[in-house]
């Protein structure tokens, strides 16, 4: 019984925080309800169906999926290599280290406004630049054209992101003990086998971990998206979240908002499952 | 023993004064300091001259309402369906909300979610509005949804006298082919010839219905039936994309602001947008001043009329919005004379007044920019008179309660797209965007 009334506090909160909302969810999702008045009826699973039958759903997957590899692959290459860097002796290193993390601390609206207006295609430094050195004859539209839409959020959420990256992998950096590069340098190896014999294999528990977070985090970025693009041009680079709160607050359909939710949370769940038995396997091998 | 806090207090001793202070707190009102009531307002209409009106406003009720304190809080012409969305679905409301499209207004009375305007209008004075011009917001006989704070005539063409002179363009054009012609001619030199909207947004929607409407269709018939699939719609289609070549690179991401400043920092040689031009002009780019002036949109011929889009920025009070009767006489107070004035020559031309009695007054004709624009200003008033919008698209036309969904869901917007952009099939574009008009009109 004390036992019970131990764990009670535990599962009372877990029950409050992670059940209710989302057995809340998938209630509300077999409804269809009017966003401003919350009401609606009953539709059994019409919302699922109308979902995976339509184009929408699948291609904002595709264009979740696009973003969240692009821009995660990005964040951890440049974050592993300029930790690489700051972990080195270099001057101004302390300074470098704190002005690294400045995108990651500015705030996403103020970020977006910066880079919208870099690629303004009539006052934007990008295309003032190309055009000045000749790269270009007639401005770029960089945010309302495909393929530059996409490319652009995936460039500026590297940028905005991979700060994250560097504090974990610099703290990582810190702590591996440098008799295991002496003894690599005694037999012989040279900068670019200490870094995948010694460096990457000791730095491997902790990207798994910033691998996971990030695609957690990148796998449902609204306000970056929205700010840059809306989703356009057309739906080109509308993810799931921007379905969720097209269908919410445009549409005022919340049924149909929160099935898209849930499938997109059951699609986190199977990608999740997959990363973390592979990474499990490799490391029992 | 008596465990003492670090301060020296006795443990009973604080519960004491605990307790004391929970029930001071607990007793009617009238035993403890009063606090104020508190309205909310909301508006997408923001502009910083704007700011000073509203809290003018502010000021003068809140010294003749002792213990009220206004707030007002921004929302914006992209994102009020979500935030209305969202305070109305978790009841934390607006007490009054003002500058919203009228087909907003008519939604959300279609739910049941606003309180009749009946009372504030009857405060405003019903003989004070032109003629009619609450007509649009009487969508259940005998009851007001809202009440317009202002008229606009948001599609008016914005031309530069010294471009056109420079390209040997006499008059402004009045067909959609005079139209592209002087944009091919006065474009060149980093000037583009329009900034019409080529993105996924409102104001591409609302733009596309101008052209619709300027090759003589419309988007629904009379009794809202979805009247797309026909030449009208295609023309448009077609005229539209024939533009895209005359329009910044960038204008597939244009919304209102980005469209307005392209013409004022004398990007594009004509412009799209309602008065807030003139102001803007002045303030920003006072070197064009005296060569901006605006006409009508040209149509498809000169056999079709033009047609202005007003959105008839209104006034609504949600249903379940505390404090109603001082809600009421806030929403009334908005159009006091000195306050209103002052609203109106925020942006003088951009919101045009509702209300007769003050269009005659001096002090509205005396704004500088108003006597510098007499005739640009006439015009627009003329135009938003006569101005119709998805919501009521003519007078032939019922309401339409569902025009805030379908410009909210963008599918006219992806029309423009689709074909422009996307250069996907016509007949393609214009069947999908017939079902899914009737889906959301079946809603």
């Amino acid at each position: 019984m004390l036992g019970v009334m131990l764990i009670a506090p535990c599962v009372l909160i877990f029950c409050a925080v992670i059940v209710y909302p989302l057995v809340s969810a998938v209630y509300l999702s077999l409804f269809n309800i009017f966003t401003p008045t919350l009401k609606g009826n009953f539709v059994g699973f019409q919302n699922y169906a109308d979902l995976f039958a339509g184009e929408e759903f699948w291609r904002s997957l595709f264009n979740t999926l696009v973003w969240t590899v692009c821009t995660l692959f990005l964040q951890v290459v440049l974050g592993v290599a300029a930790a690489l860097m700051l972990h080195q002796a270099i001057v101004f290193r302390a300074l470098a280290r704190s002005l690294i993390l400045f995108p990651y601390f500015v705030s996403t609206v103020v970020a977006v406004l910066v880079w919208r207006w870099l690629f303004n295609d009539l006052y934007g430094i990008l295309n003032h630049l190309m055009m000045w050195s000749g790269l270009l004859q007639m401005p770029l539209d960089w945010l309302g054209s495909m393929p530059n839409a996409m490319v652009s959020i995936v460039l500026v959420g590297a940028w905005k992101y991979f700060p994250f990256v560097v504090i974990a992998i610099l703290a990582r950096l810190q702590t591996i003990p440098d008799q295991l590069y002496e003894a690599a340098t005694i037999d012989g190896a040279g900068a670019w086998a200490r870094f995948t014999d010694v460096t990457l294999p000791q730095l491997k528990d902790v990207l798994m971990v910033v691998v996971l977070l990030r695609a957690i985090w990148d796998f449902k970025e609204f306000d970056l998206i929205y700010l840059m693009t809306g989703g356009g041009p057309l739906i080109s680079t509308q993810t799931l979240p921007l379905m969720v709160y097209k269908e919410a607050f445009g549409l005022d359909a919340m049924g149909r908002a929160t099935a898209v939710a849930v499938a997109m949370m059951a699609v986190m769940l199977v990608f999740m499952v997959l990363y973390l038995r592979r990474m499990g396997k490799e490391e029992a091998r | 023993m008596t465990e003492t806090t670090r301060s020296g207090l006795s443990r009973r001793s604080l519960g004491t004064a605990l307790g004391a202070g929970a029930v001071a707190l607990a007793a009617p009102g009238g035993a403890r300091a009063q606090t104020p009531t508190t309205l909310r307002w909301w508006s997408p209409q923001t502009a910083p001259a704007q700011r000073e009106a509203y809290n003018f406003q502010i000021r003068t009720f809140e010294e003749a309402n002792p213990g009220v304190r206004v707030v007002f809080e921004a929302t914006s012409d992209e994102g009020y369906p979500a935030q209305m969305a969202a305070a109305f679905a978790s009841g934390q409301v607006p007490s009054v909300v003002t500058h919203l499209p009228h087909f907003a207004v008519a939604t959300y009375w279609q739910n049941g979610l606003l309180e009749p305007f009946n009372d504030v209008i009857n405060m405003i004075g019903t003989s004070n509005f032109y003629e009619g011009a609450n007509r649009i917001y009487e969508i259940t006989p005998g009851q007001f949804a809202g009440t317009g704070i202002g008229n606009s005539a948001a599609n008016m063409m914005w031309l530069r006298r010294d471009l056109m002179q420079r390209a040997n363009i006499a008059e402004a054009p009045r067909t959609w082919d005079q139209l592209r012609d002087a944009c091919r001619r006065m474009q060149g030199g980093g000037v583009f010839g329009a900034p019409l909207p080529y993105a996924r947004n409102s104001m591409t929607s609302l733009i596309f219905i101008c052209f619709v409407h300027g090759a003589g269709g419309s988007i629904f018939t009379p009794d809202l039936q979805v009247n797309v699939d026909n030449d009208a719609f295609r023309n448009a289609l077609e005229f539209y994309k024939s533009m895209r070549e005359l329009c910044p690179p960038g204008a597939t991401n244009y919304s209102w602001g980005e469209s307005l400043t392209a013409f004022v920092a004398g990007a594009t040689a004509t412009g799209i947008y309602t008065g807030r031009v003139l102001a803007n002009v002045a303030a920003q780019n006072p070197r064009i001043a005296d060569s901006v002036t605006c006409a009508r949109y040209p149509t498809i011929s000169t056999n079709v009329a033009p047609w202005t889009f007003n959105d008839f920025p209104s006034v609504m009070i949600p249903k379940v919005a505390p404090n109603m009767a001082l809600a009421k006489r806030f929403a009334a107070h908005l159009f006091r004379a000195d306050g209103y004035i002052r609203q109106l020559h925020a942006a003088p031309g951009h919101v045009l007044p509702v209300l007769k009695t003050i269009s005659a007054m001096p002090q509205y004709q005396e704004n500088a920019l108003i006597q510098k624009y007499r005739a640009e200003v006439d015009l627009m008033s003329e135009s938003a008179a006569a101005g119709h919008n998805l919501g009521w698209e003519s007078t032939r036309h019922r309401p339409n309660t569902a025009a805030g969904r379908i410009i909210a869901s963008h599918v006219l917007a992806e029309a423009v797209q689709r074909y422009v952009i996307n250069n996907e099939p016509m007949a393609a574009v214009v069947s999908t965007t017939a079902q899914r008009l009737e889906a959301l009109m079946r809603g």
